[in-house]
């Protein structure tokens, strides 16, 4: 009797072990093949990161933390560019090509965002 | 032409000296206390708010207008935070020999602004703010962030050190044009 318990426990543990790393390797295949989300800190004056590499059609977050307004405009043209972002304001843009970026506020604060090869 | 030129750059020197000989006299003598250096802090914001009001009065030049309605609003958001600030910590700011060595170098920088037009005043007013800028971090780095008591205003000082950098290269970047 008590071997059986032996046995069907060893049975649960080596169920929950394989369903676990099933479940972990879906969610990574998942994550792997959907488009990703990444965030720049505005801070101090500066874009942080100040490189940033993506897949084509991820999503960058520019969240403002600073003590001043900025923006975030393609350079040099403002081709794309947000509004004007106050402190604590969010900017969402997907990527579909690399490219520098500046604030036009600020116009010595600059970044850039490159696509992955 | 050249004259023009000689003219400007002793502006520029002008109003460094103002800036710089009291600050220094003052950094020799007693330290100034955090009611003092919010005092400062507010008429340094508050000055260069002015110098971009009389921009807008004054140029019609786009790049002009547009590096002072930045100033403006930068400078008026520090003084916000600095008086929010200054409140919730029950200090009331003090006036003392450097605000007021800084309101002199106002009143004659002033004066000699108002006294151009066209692009000499574009000219003086962007070299002026790029010497102005490069004085007020110098203070700010050295008398006014070492003295502060307080770590929170300690804190905003710091934090407003790469703004007024980036003011400065902004500034120079402008009189650079002219």
């Amino acid at each position: 009797m008590k071997k059986f318990f032996q046995i069907v426990a060893v049975c649960f543990s080596g169920c929950l072990i394989l369903a676990g790393c099933n479940n972990g390797s879906n969610s990574s295949t998942v994550e792997n093949s959907g488009p990703q989300r990444d965030t720049v800190i505005i801070k101090l004056m500066a874009f942080t990161p100040d490189t940033l590499t993506v897949n084509k059609g991820d999503t960058v977050v520019w969240i403002n933390q600073d003590i001043v307004a900025h923006d975030v405009s393609h350079f040099p043209d403002r081709a794309w560019h947000s509004d004007t972002l106050n402190p604590q304001n969010v900017f969402v843009k997907v990527i579909d090509d690399s490219s520098s970026y500046f604030c036009s506020i600020h116009p010595t604060m600059r970044a850039t965002v490159l696509l992955k090869k | 032409m050249k004259r023009m030129r000689k003219s400007m750059n002793w502006l520029a020197v002008t109003v460094a000296l103002i800036l710089f000989v009291p600050a220094a006299k003052a950094q020799s003598q007693n330290p100034l206390s955090d009611p003092e250096i919010a005092s400062v802090a507010v008429t340094a914001n508050q000055i260069d708010v002015d110098y971009g009001q009389l921009a807008l009065k004054k140029s019609h030049n786009a790049d002009i207008r547009k590096f002072a309605e930045t100033m403006i609003s930068d400078h008026k958001n520090i003084i916000q935070q600095a008086a929010a600030l200054a409140q919730r910590l029950h200090v009331t700011p003090k006036t003392n020999a450097m605000t007021q060595s800084l309101l002199n170098g106002e009143t004659t920088t002033m004066k000699t602004l108002k006294a151009k037009s066209g692009t000499a005043f574009d000219k003086a007013y962007a070299q002026n703010e790029a010497a102005y800028h490069e004085a007020v971090v110098g203070a700010v780095k050295t008398k006014l962030i070492p003295e502060t008591q307080n770590a929170e205003l300690k804190g905003l000082l710091q934090s407003v050190v790469p703004l007024l950098e980036h003011h400065t290269m902004m500034a120079k970047e402008l009189a650079s044009k002219f």
